[in-house]
C-alpha cells in the first residue's frame, strides 16, 4: 500500500538490481531516523509500542532480572522471557553521543531485512507457481510468456520495508519486527516445504505473540496441498478435455499429475512430520523458559503474565484497536463473558475461511492474519505492516480489486489523524478519550473493507479464471 | 448432463458478477447520484459553505455559565479600602524608587518581594534569558519543554520574574490560582505600575481570608524581553525543573538559597494589564483568550470575567475585532439583507427569532474575522498563551482606565473596581472542585457574551469541503473507464498520480524545513536576502523533481505524464485529507485555507484544449482557474492581503515581508506554518501541473 508500490512494478520489469537499491536505501533511511529516534519520540506512542511490545518495559523487565526479581514483577513486562534473555543485555549497552537502544535498533533493522528476504522467497515460490498454474489452465500459451505476471515476492518485500508502518515500528522500537519475522519465517518454510523450519518458525511466533497459533491451519494446509493454485475442479476440466484431444499430458504440478478424483491428496507424512517438529520446538521453548524463568515462578508465572495477560485484556491504555475503550466501559460482572465473546470472534472465523480458502492457503494465511490484528487485543501498526505486505504477495490475482484509492487515502487518513487526535486528548485536553476512540474504529472499519475486499477479488479472480479458460469454452461448444 | 450442469453454473455466475437485475442499495444509489451530478452539488454545496460562514454572526448563543461550582457574584466584595491604600503606597514607591534610582538592578524586584513578604507570602525570585527566534523543525514535533536551552549564557540579558505565594487555609496545597502582572522593571509606564497597584491590593486581601482553598501565586513578570517569554520561563521551571544548576545563577545579585517555590497544579490563570487610557467614557476591559494553534481558554473562564465586569463592576467589556470591517459596505449589506430576512420571517411566523440589526451583525462579523484571524494565525495574543500549553486556562484581562494616569482620587476608585473584579473571579475558581470541563473548549466569540461552538461553526467547513470527495470520486471513475478497459491493472492506474502527488508532497515538506538550514547561512542577512536563498533554492528544487522523476512535469511529453483527471482526483482527494487533518489542529486555519484550496482545486483544469477550443465557457472557465492558482499562491495571497490592509507592497520587499511574517509563525511553533508548507503549496503545484497538463 505504499506509494513506492506502481514505482516498483514497472521497474521490476527492467532492472533486477533496482530491487536491491531499493531495499538498501530503506535501510539507509532506517538508519537516519534512527540517529533522530530521540527527537521522534516515537517508542512512545500507542500506535507503535503496545504494552507486548514496547522496548522500554522489555528494558525495565530486564533490570528487575538483573536484581534477581521476577521480570514480570509489578505488572510491567508481558513477553517472552527467550527475548528478554536475547534483546535484553542490549538495552543497557550504551555508546557516549549515541541515541539510547541503539543497539537494539540495530537488531529490527536486521530482522527487517531478513523478513523482507523471507518475503522475497515465498513469492519467488508464488510467482513460479502462479505461471505453472495459468500455463496448465492454457491461459499462457508459451513458458516465455511471463510479461504479464508481476514479480510478486520483490514487490512485497520492498512494500515490506518501504511501509511506513514496518518503518515507524522499526524505528519506534518496538519488538513487533521479530514477532513478524517470525511468522514470515513460519510461512517461508512451510511454501519452501522446509518442515523443522516452518514448525520453528510457528512455534516461536505462537510463543512471541500467541495470535498466530492460528496460522498452524494454513501452514498445515500449505505442507498438505501445495501451493496456492485455483481450485482443482480447473484442472480437472482441463485434463478431461485434454485427455479426450490427446493421450498424453505435458509435465504438470502435482495438481495435474493427480488422479482425476475429486480431491486433492494430502500429504499426510509431510503434516506429521511438521507436528512432530512442532512438539520438539515447544519442548525446547518450554526448557529454555523453564531454565530462564526456574527462580521466578517457572513456566505457570510465564503463562499468567504473557498469554493470561493477553487473553484478559488487563491494560486498559489507548490503542489502536477497539478493545481498550469496550473493556474500560463494561460491568466487573459482565467481564468474562465479554472476554469470551470478544476472543470467540476471531476462532469463528477460521473455519469458514478454511473451507472456502484451502486451494490458496497463503492467502488464507494472509487473511487470519488480518482479521487476527483487526481483533487482537493490543493491536500496533506492526501487525497492520504484516499483513499488508503478505497481501503484496498477491498482486497477480488481486490486480482487480476495487476501492484500492478510497483504502488507500483511508488508511493515509486514519493513520495521521491518530496522532492528531490523541494530542488533542491527552495534551491539549480539549478533546477526550471518544476521539481517539472514534478514530480506531475508523481504522477497524477500513481494516474490514479490506479484508471484505481482498477476499471477493480473490473469489472473482477464481471464477474469472474459469470464465476465460479456454478449454471451457471449448466443452461448452 | 454436464453441459446443462455447466451452463447452470455459467448462469450463476453471471448473477454473482452483478447483472443489471439486482438493484443496487438505497445507499450506494445515493452515492452513485451525488458522484453523477457532482458539478452541480459542489457549487450549491461550495456556495451554501460561504453562505453558512456568512450566516455564523446570525447563529451565535448568548453565553451561559455552565459549571454551578462557580456561582460568579453570590458572595459580596471583601475588598477594604486599606487593601487598596495598600496597593498605592506599592505604586508610589515603585515610582520613586524608580525616580531615584536609575540603572539595571534587581532592586524593584526586591521591594517588591519585600511587600509580599510582608504581607505573608512565601517569595521566590526566579531568572530567565531572553530566546531568540531559533527554528528547529523537530521542535513542532515534540512536547512543550521536552528540549532544553543550555549553554552559550550570557550574564548582560537575563530577567527575574518574583512570584510571591499565599498558602491556602483551606486547602491541602494541591491546587493554585495564578495571577500575573507583567512588569518592565527598567522602563515601564505609569498605568503599567497601576497593574500592581490593582494585583497587590487584591493579594493584600486574599493574604488575610478564611475562604480560600487553592493557593494563590503572584507573578511579577519582568517583561522587559516581551510579555510572553517571562511567563513561559516561569512555567517551564514550575513544571519541569532542571536539576542541572544553570549559569546563570553565577551571575547574579540576589542570594542563591531562594529556591523556586511551587504550589498544586495551576487551575486558572489570570494576566492582568493596564493599558493606556480608555477610548470610551466607561472603564474598558478587553479580554485576549487565544492560545497557541488555535486554542482557547474554557468558555467559563471568559463568561465569569464578562458577568462580573458587566453586572458587578460596571466595565465595558470587549474583544478584538477586525476595525476596517466595520466600515465596510458590503458587509452592512448583506447585514440588511439578513435583517429584513428576519424580518420577513418573523412577520411569517413569530417563534422564528433569527434575525440581528444590520449594525449588530456588523459588529458580530468584525469580531468573528478577528477572532478567526488571531485562531488561524497560531500565535498567542498575549502572555496567557503559556498556560495552555499546560493545559492551564488563561486569558489576559487589559483594562483601560478613562482618566489620566496622575489623577490620584480616580486612581484608587479604579483599583478598587479591578481588584473586586479579580476579586470574584478568583472566588469563582476558587469554588471549583474539579478542572474546567464543563463549557466548551471550541468556539468562536462575535462579542463578549455572545459565542459560535463547534457544532455550529463545523457545518461552514464541513459544507465547504464535502464536495471535494464526491468531485474526486467522479474524476477516478472517469479516469479509469475512458482509457481502453482491456488493459491490466486498471484498478491501480491511480498509483502514478499518487507517485507525483508523493513527490510534490515531499517537495513541500524539504521546503517547509529549509529555513532552518537558510537561517545557519553565517553572517546577518536582511529579511530580503533570505527570502531570495529561500525562493531560489525551492524553485531549483522544483526544478530537479521535475526533470528526476518522470512523469511528474507538467512540460513532460504526453506519454509520461499521467491522466489528468486521476492526478486531480488523487489531488483533491490529498487536499481533503489535508484540510481535515488541519481543521482538527486548527480550524480557522482550514477554514480560510479551503476557501483558497476548494474553488481552486475543483476549478482547476487543463487549460490547452480550453484555449484551442475558443467557446466563450471555456475561455471563461480557463480564465476562472487562472486567476484562482494566481491567488492560490501563498505570496500572492498574502500581497493582496496585505493590500487589502492598504499596504501596497511590490517587488523584494514582498518577499522580506513574507519571510518575517513566516519567522513569526514558526517562531511561535504555529501550525498554520506546516499547513502552508506541506498542503497548501503541494496542492497549489499540482493545480500548477493540471492547469499546464499537456492533454
Amino acid at each position: 500500500m505504499t506509494k513506492d508500490d506502481g514505482e516498483m512494478v514497472e521497474e521490476q520489469k527492467k532492472k533486477p538490481c533496482r530491487f536491491w537499491i531499493w531495499a538498501l536505501s530503506s535501510v539507509l533511511f532506517r538508519l537516519i531516523l534512527i540517529s533522530y529516534a530521540g527527537n521522534l519520540n516515537l517508542s512512545s506512542r500507542p500506535e507503535v509500542s503496545t504494552p507486548l511490545t514496547s522496548i522500554r518495559r522489555l528494558a525495565e523487565g530486564y533490570w528487575l532480572k538483573q536484581a534477581s526479581m521476577s521480570p514480570y514483577a509489578g505488572s510491567m513486562y508481558h513477553g517472552s522471557p527467550l527475548l528478554l534473555s536475547l534483546l535484553g543485555p542490549l538495552t543497557v549497552q550504551r555508546i557516549k553521543g549515541q541515541p539510547s537502544h541503539l543497539f537494539c535498533s540495530l537488531v529490527f533493522v536486521i530482522a527487517d531485512i531478513l523478513s523482507a528476504i523471507l518475503l522475497r522467497g515465498i513469492g519467488k515460490k508464488l510467482q513460479m507457481a502462479y505461471g505453472l498454474n495459468a500455463r496448465l489452465l492454457g491461459l499462457l500459451k508459451s513458458p516465455r510468456d511471463k510479461a504479464g505476471i508481476l514479480p510478486c515476492g520483490d514487490i512485497a518485500a520492498l512494500v515490506y520495508l518501504w511501509n511506513p508502518f514496518t518503518i515507524v515500528c522499526c524505528v519506534g522500537l518496538s519488538t513487533s519486527p521479530i514477532e513478524n519475522l517470525a511468522v514470515i519465517l513460519a510461512l517461508n518454510g512451510a511454501v519452501t516445504r522446509r518442515v523443522p523450519l516452518a514448525a520453528f518458525g510457528l512455534v516461536m511466533a505462537t510463543h512471541l505473540s500467541l495470535y498466530p497459533a492460528i496460522l498452524t491451519i494454513p501452514v498445515i494446509f500449505l505442507l498438505g496441498y501445495g501451493l496456492d493454485a485455483p481450485p482443482l475442479k480447473l484442472f480437472l476440466q482441463t485434463r478431461n478435455v485434454e485427455s479426450g484431444n490427446r493421450s498424453s499430458t505435458s509435465s504438470a504440478s502435482k495438481q495435474a499429475k493427480s488422479k482425476p478424483t475429486a480431491q486433492l491428496p494430502f500429504l499426510w507424512k509431510t503434516v506429521v512430520h511438521f507436528v512432530f517438529w512442532a512438539l520438539v520446538w515447544s519442548l525446547c521453548v518450554m526448557v529454555l523458559c523453564r531454565l530462564s524463568l526456574s527462580k521466578h515462578g517457572g513456566l505457570e508465572e510465564m503463562f499468567k503474565r504473557t498469554y493470561g495477560f493477553i487473553l484478559s485484556i488487563e491494560d486498559l491504555s489507548p490503542n489502536i484497536g477497539v478493545f481498550w475503550y469496550f473493556f474500560a466501559e463494561v460491568f466487573d460482572f459482565f467481564r468474562n463473558f465479554f472476554l469470551i465473546v470478544f476472543h470467540v470472534n476471531i476462532l469463528f472465523m477460521l473455519l469458514p475461511l478454511a473451507i472456502r480458502l484451502k486451494h490458496r492457503p497463503c492467502f488464507l494465511a494472509f487473511i487470519y492474519l488480518a482479521i487476527s490484528s483487526l481483533l487482537k487485543s493490543y493491536p500496533s501498526v506492526g501487525d497492520s505492516a504484516l499483513y499488508l505486505s503478505l497481501w503484496a504477495l498477491f498482486v497477480n490475482e488481486l490486480a482487480d480489486m476495487k476501492f484500492s484509492f478510497f483504502l488507500f487515502c483511508g488508511y493515509l487518513g486514519v493513520s495521521l489523524l491518530s496522532p492528531v487526535m490523541h494530542n488533542l486528548w491527552i495534551w491539549r485536553g480539549t478533546g477526550n478519550a471518544n476521539f481517539y476512540f472514534g478514530n480506531a474504529i475508523g481504522y477497524a472499519c477500513f481494516q474490514i473493507v479490506f479484508v471484505v475486499e481482498s477476499v471477493s477479488a480473490m473469489l472473482n479472480h477464481d471464477r474469472a479464471l474459469k470464465k476465460c479458460n479456454p478449454n471451457h469454452q471449448k466443452v461448452k461448444n | 448432463m454436464a453441459t446443462e450442469n455447466r451452463d447452470k453454473e455459467e448462469e450463476e455466475v453471471k448473477t454473482d458478477d452483478g447483472s443489471p437485475k439486482i438493484k443496487p442499495r438505497p445507499i450506494v444509489q445515493l452515492g452513485i447520484f451525488l458522484i453523477s451530478h457532482s458539478p452541480v452539488f459542489s457549487v450549491v454545496f461550495s456556495a451554501a459553505g460561504v453562505m453558512a460562514l456568512l450566516l455564523l454572526p446570525l447563529l451565535a448563543k448568548n453565553t451561559y455559565i455552565s459549571e454551578n461550582a462557580l456561582m460568579p457574584g453570590s458572595a459580596r466584595s471583601m475588598l477594604s479600602h486599606r487593601d487598596v491604600s495598600d496597593g498605592s503606597k506599592l505604586v508610589n514607591d515603585i515610582k520613586s524608587f524608580r525616580l531615584n534610582h536609575e540603572g539595571q538592578g534587581v532592586e524593584v524586584q526586591r521591594l517588591i518581594g519585600n511587600y509580599m513578604l510582608e504581607m505573608g507570602a512565601e517569595v521566590s525570585y526566579q531568572k530567565f534569558q531572553p530566546e531568540g527566534n531559533h527554528f528547529h523543525p523537530l521542535h513542532f514535533f515534540s512536547g512543550p519543554a521536552s528540549y532544553t536551552n543550555l549553554g552559550n549564557v550570557s550574564c548582560a540579558a537575563y530577567g527575574v520574574n518574583v512570584a510571591g505565594i499565599i498558602r491556602a487555609p483551606r486547602g491541602d496545597g494541591k491546587e493554585s490560582i495564578v495571577l500575573v502582572t507583567p512588569y518592565d522593571f527598567l522602563n515601564g509606564g505609569d498605568y503599567e505600575a497601576l497593574s500592581l497597584g490593582i494585583a497587590s491590593s487584591l493579594f493584600s486581601l486574599l493574604a488575610r481570608v478564611t475562604w480560600l482553598s487553592k493557593d494563590i501565586i503572584w507573578l511579577v513578570a519582568d517583561s522587559r524581553y516581551g510579555d510572553y517569554r517571562p511567563v513561559a520561563a516561569w512555567l517551564t521551571e514550575y513544571h519541569t525543573p532542571s536539576f542541572e544548576v544553570s549559569d546563570l545563577s553565577k551571575c547574579d545579585e540576589l542570594n542563591p538559597s531562594d529556591s523556586f517555590r511551587r504550589a498544586g497544579t495551576v487551575a486558572a490563570a489570570l494576566v492582568v494589564k493596564v493599558d493606556g487610557r480608555s477610548e470610551r467614557f466607561e472603564d474598558t476591559l478587553s479580554i485576549y483568550a487565544e492560545a497557541s494553534n488555535g486554542q482557547m481558554p474554557n468558555l467559563d473562564l471568559i463568561n465569569v470575567v464578562n458577568y462580573l465586569a458587566v453586572h458587578r463592576q460596571g466595565f465595558y467589556v470587549k474583544v478584538e475585532k477586525v476595525v476596517s470591517l466595520l466600515s465596510s459596505s458590503w458587509l452592512k449589506t448583506v447585514g440588511e439583507i439578513f435583517e429584513a430576512v428576519g424580518k420577513v420571517a418573523r412577520s411569517l411566523n413569530p417563534d422564528w427569532k433569527f434575525g440581528i440589526p444590520a449594525a449588530d451583525y456588523l459588529e458580530g462579523s468584525a469580531t468573528l474575522a478577528s477572532s478567526l484571524y488571531s485562531q488561524a494565525l497560531g500565535i498567542p495574543t498575549g502572555p496567557h498563551g503559556a498556560f495552555r500549553d499546560y493545559q492551564v486556562d488563561a486569558i489576559t484581562l487589559k483594562v483601560s482606565p478613562r482618566f489620566p494616569p496622575d489623577s490620584k482620587g480616580r486612581q484608587h476608585e479604579f483599583c478598587l473596581r479591578g481588584a473586586q473584579l479579580l476579586e470574584g473571579t478568583i472566588r469563582s475558581v476558587n469554588n471549583l472542585l474539579e478542572k474546567f470541563h464543563q463549557s466548551f473548549f471550541l468556539y468562536l466569540l462575535t462579542s463578549p457574551g455572545k459565542f459560535i461552538s463547534v457544532g455550529v461553526y463545523m457545518i461552514a467547513f464541513a459544507l465547504l469541503v464535502a464536495p471535494l470527495p464526491m468531485v474526486a470520486a467522479s474524476l477516478y471513475i472517469d479516469g479509469c473507464t475512458t482509457q481502453n478497459p482491456a488493459e491490466n491493472l486498471k484498478s491501480w492506474k491511480w498509483l502514478d498520480a499518487a507517485k507525483q502527488v508523493f513527490a510534490l508532497h515531499l517537495l513541500g515538506f524539504i521546503v517547509t524545513l529549509l529555513p532552518y538550514l537558510i537561517c545557519q547561512v553565517p553572517g546577518e542577512q536582511s529579511p530580503t536576502n533570505r527570502s531570495i536563498i529561500w525562493a531560489t533554492t525551492s524553485s531549483s528544487l522544483l526544478l530537479i523533481t521535475f526533470v528526476t522523476v518522470p512523469g511528474c512535469s507538467p512540460f513532460s511529453s504526453r506519454l509520461h505524464g499521467t491522466n489528468w483527471a486521476v492526478l486531480k482526483s488523487v489531488t483533491i482527494s490529498a487536499a481533503f485529507i489535508g484540510l481535515c487533518l488541519m481543521s482538527i489542529i486548527n480550524f480557522a486555519t482550514a477554514e480560510i485555507g479551503a476557501l483558497l484550496l476548494v474553488p481552486m482545486c475543483l476549478m482547476v483544469r487543463p487549460i490547452r484544449p480550453d484555449l484551442r477550443s475558443r467557446r466563450v465557457k471555456s475561455l471563461v472557465r480557463a480564465l476562472c482557474s487562472m486567476v484562482l492558482v494566481t491567488i492560490g499562491f501563498p505570496v500572492m495571497f498574502f500581497a493582496i492581503s496585505k493590500g487589502l490592509i492598504g499596504e501596497g507592497l511590490v517587488g523584494l520587499g514582498l518577499g522580506g515581508e513574507f519571510w518575517t511574517w513566516l519567522e513569526s509563525l514558526w517562531a511561535w511553533k504555529s501550525a498554520t506554518y506546516l499547513y502552508i508548507g506541506m498542503v497548501h503549496l503541494p496542492c497549489w503545484l499540482l493545480c500548477l501541473c493540471i492547469l499546464f497538463h499537456p492533454s
